[in-house]
C-alpha cells in the first residue's frame, strides 16, 4: 500500500465490494473510492484505474483495464469528494502471477492531481485467478541478490 | 535422386540431383575462395609503396579494378548462400506473395481478445499438418546468426589477409617486421576459427535434416491433454532424442546503454525420449506422443517487454554431429482452474464481515 499520513495531506481511500482480495476471470469487481481532508479548490483532477503491472528483472510493463478520469466540471456542485463507485467486469487475462524473474500483480490505482503540480497516488491491491507461485530455486535466487 | 556427383548433365532449372549440404557448403567454399583471392591481390598490390605505379594506363590500377569485383562477388556470393540456407523456394515466393496482400486498414484496427496479454494464433494456426490439425513453426532461425557469423568472417579475413601480404612483403624484402607477423598470428588464429565455425554452422543447418512438429489442437488449455507427432529427418545414427514441455519466462531490461534479455526456465517435463536409433533418408523418424500443460500452470504472457512462452523443444545428439536443439511455440489459455479463486473458510468469513475502508497511509475506518 502506499500513500502516507501526513495531517495536511489529503485522505485517499478505496474500498472493494466485500472487501474481497481474490477475483476469478469474469467476476464483477465493485469499487468505491473517497477523497478527504483537501479542500474542494486545490483539487484538479481525480483519476481511477484497474490495471496489472509487472514487476522482476524486466522493465516493468502496465495495461490499464479500466480508467475515468473526472474534473471538477464532471462533478455535482464541482466537488470531486464524495464516495464515487464503479463496477466492471474482469478480464481472462493476465492472471496474477509470481513466477522466477517475473511478477504480475493486479490493482486498483487512485491518483488525485492536485493544486501546484502535486499528485497523491493509493493503490489497492487484489488476485486475479489463482496461479500458484513459481518454487524459488536457492541457487538462482542467491545469484538475483548478487547482481 | 542420383546419390553420386555428376560432372555432365543436364541442368534441371534450381533442382539439385546431388546433396544439399554438399551443394551448399561447395557453394560457400566457392565464394568464400573468390572473396579471398579479390581480397589478396588488392593487398599484395596496394602494400607495394610505389607511386609511380598509380599512373593511368595499363597499371596497377586495370588490376585492382579486376580484382575488386571478386571482392564484391565473393562476399555478396558467401552472403547470398548463407540467407538461402533452410529457406525454400516456395517458402520466399509465398512470403512475398503475402507482402503483398497485407491489408493496410484491417491490420491497424485492434479486436478487443478474449484472452488480452496471450499472444496471438496468426503465425501457428495457418499451416495445417498432415497427420494432426497444425504444424507448428520453428521459434528461432538460424538466419540472422549465420548472417552474422558470415559478416564477421568475411570481414575479419579480409583484415588479416591485408596483414599477413604486408607482413609476408617484409620478409621477403628481407626487412623482417617481427612485430607486425606477431600481431598476424592471432589475426590468423581468430580468421581460422571463424571460417571453421561458419562452416560448422552451414553444415548443422543444412545437414541435419529437419524437424516436424504437429499438434491436434491450438491454443493449449491448460489442464487437458493433446496429441502430438515429430518427424525428424536426415541420414544420421541418433544417440539419444528428447521432446520436452517448457515454460520460459523472458525479461528484457536497459543497462546503460544495453539491452538485456534474461530467460529462465520454469517448467521442464521430458513428453517423449528414445535412444540409440538410425534415421535413414528414405525412412524419416517418427514418433507421437501426449502433451499435457499442468491444471495449474500459468498461461502464455506477451507484454512489451516482459513474457511468459510455452515450447516443445526437440534436441537429439547423433554421431558425428553437434547436439541440436530446435523449438516449436505452443500459445497456452488458462485452465478453468486457475481462472477461479481457490477461496478458504478464513476469506468467507472475512467477505461477511463490514467492508473495511483503506485509507492513504493511516488506519482503516469501518464504512
Amino acid at each position: 500500500m502506499t500513500g502516507t499520513s501526513l495531517q495536511d495531506e489529503p485522505l485517499l481511500s478505496i474500498c472493494l465490494g466485500g472487501n474481497r482480495k481474490q477475483y476469478a476471470a469474469g467476476d464483477e469487481l465493485i469499487c468505491e473510492y473517497q477523497i478527504d481532508a483537501i479542500d474542494t479548490s486545490d483539487m484538479q483532477a481525480v483519476e481511477a484505474s484497474v490495471l496489472w503491472i509487472t514487476e522482476g528483472k524486466g522493465e516493468e510493463d502496465l495495461g490499464v483495464h479500466y480508467f475515468e478520469r473526472r474534473l471538477p466540471a464532471d462533478a455535482e456542485d464541482g466537488d470531486l469528494r464524495p464516495l464515487r463507485r464503479f463496477k466492471i467486469y474482469l478480464p481472462n487475462s493476465p492472471l496474477t502471477y509470481d513466477g522466477a524473474i517475473l511478477r504480475i500483480r493486479w490493482c486498483v490505482r487512485l491518483r488525485l492531481f492536485a493544486r501546484r503540480g502535486k499528485e497523491y497516488v493509493l493503490e489497492y491491491p487484489f488476485t486475479l485467478g489463482s496461479v500458484p507461485a513459481v518454487p524459488v530455486d536457492p541457487a538462482s535466487a542467491a545469484a538475483d541478490d548478487d547482481e | 535422386m542420383a546419390r553420386l556427383f555428376r560432372f555432365l548433365e543436364k541442368k534441371r532449372g534450381t533442382r539439385r540431383t546431388g546433396s544439399n549440404l554438399a551443394g551448399s557448403v561447395g557453394e560457400a567454399l566457392f565464394f568464400a575462395a573468390i572473396f579471398l583471392l579479390g581480397v589478396g591481390v588488392i593487398a599484395s598490390l596496394i602494400s607495394l609503396h610505389d607511386p609511380a605505379a598509380y599512373g593511368f594506363g595499363l597499371g596497377r590500377w586495370l588490376i585492382i579494378m579486376v580484382a575488386a569485383p571478386f571482392t564484391v562477388l565473393g562476399s555478396a556470393g558467401l552472403i547470398w548462400t548463407v540467407l538461402r540456407i533452410g529457406v525454400s523456394v516456395e517458402r520466399r515466393s509465398a512470403m512475398a506473395q503475402t507482402a503483398t496482400e497485407i491489408d493496410a486498414l484491417s491490420d491497424v484496427i485492434p479486436a478487443r481478445p478474449e484472452y488480452p496479454t496471450i499472444p496471438d494464433l496468426e503465425g501457428l494456426k495457418n499451416s495445417p499438418g498432415i497427420e494432426l490439425s497444425y504444424r507448428l513453426p520453428r521459434t528461432e532461425t538460424p538466419a540472422w546468426r549465420l548472417l552474422a557469423a558470415t559478416i564477421f568472417t568475411l570481414a575479419w579475413n579480409a583484415v588479416a589477409c591485408v596483414l599477413t601480404v604486408i607482413a609476408v612483403r617484409t620478409h621477403v624484402a628481407r626487412e623482417s617486421d617481427w612485430y607486425l607477423t606477431a600481431v598476424v598470428l592471432p589475426f590468423l588464429a581468430i580468421g581460422g576459427w571463424s571460417i571453421y565455425y561458419l562452416l560448422r554452422l552451414i553444415v548443422v543447418h543444412t545437414g541435419m535434416g529437419p524437424t516436424t512438429v504437429e499438434v491436434s489442437d491450438l491454443p493449449l488449455e491448460a489442464g487437458r491433454e493433446y496429441r502430438a507427432s515429430v518427424w525428424q529427418q536426415g541420414h544420421i545414427r541418433v544417440f539419444k532424442f528428447e521432446v520436452c514441455l517448457i515454460c520460459e519466462e523472458e525479461a528484457t531490461y536497459h543497462q546503460g546503454t544495453d539491452c538485456r534479455t534474461e530467460v529462465r526456465e520454469v517448467f521442464r517435463r521430458a513428453v517423449f525420449e528414445q535412444t540409440d536409433f538410425l534415421i535413414e533418408p528414405s525412412q524419416p523418424f517418427q514418433c507421437s506422443f501426449f502433451v499435457a500443460v499442468p491444471a495449474d500452470a500459468m498461461h502464455s504472457f506477451q507484454g512489451p517487454h516482459n513474457s511468459v512462452h510455452w515450447r516443445l523443444v526437440v534436441r537429439g545428439s547423433a554421431e558425428g554431429w553437434p547436439e541440436f536443439r530446435r523449438a516449436f511455440p505452443l500459445v497456452v489459455y488458462p485452465s478453468t482452474q486457475t481462472l477461479q479463486v481457490q477461496v478458504s473458510s478464513e476469506q468467507r468469513r472475512q467477505a461477511m464481515t463490514p467492508p473495511l475502508r483503506v485509507v492513504a497511509g493511516g488506519a482503516g475506518v469501518r464504512a
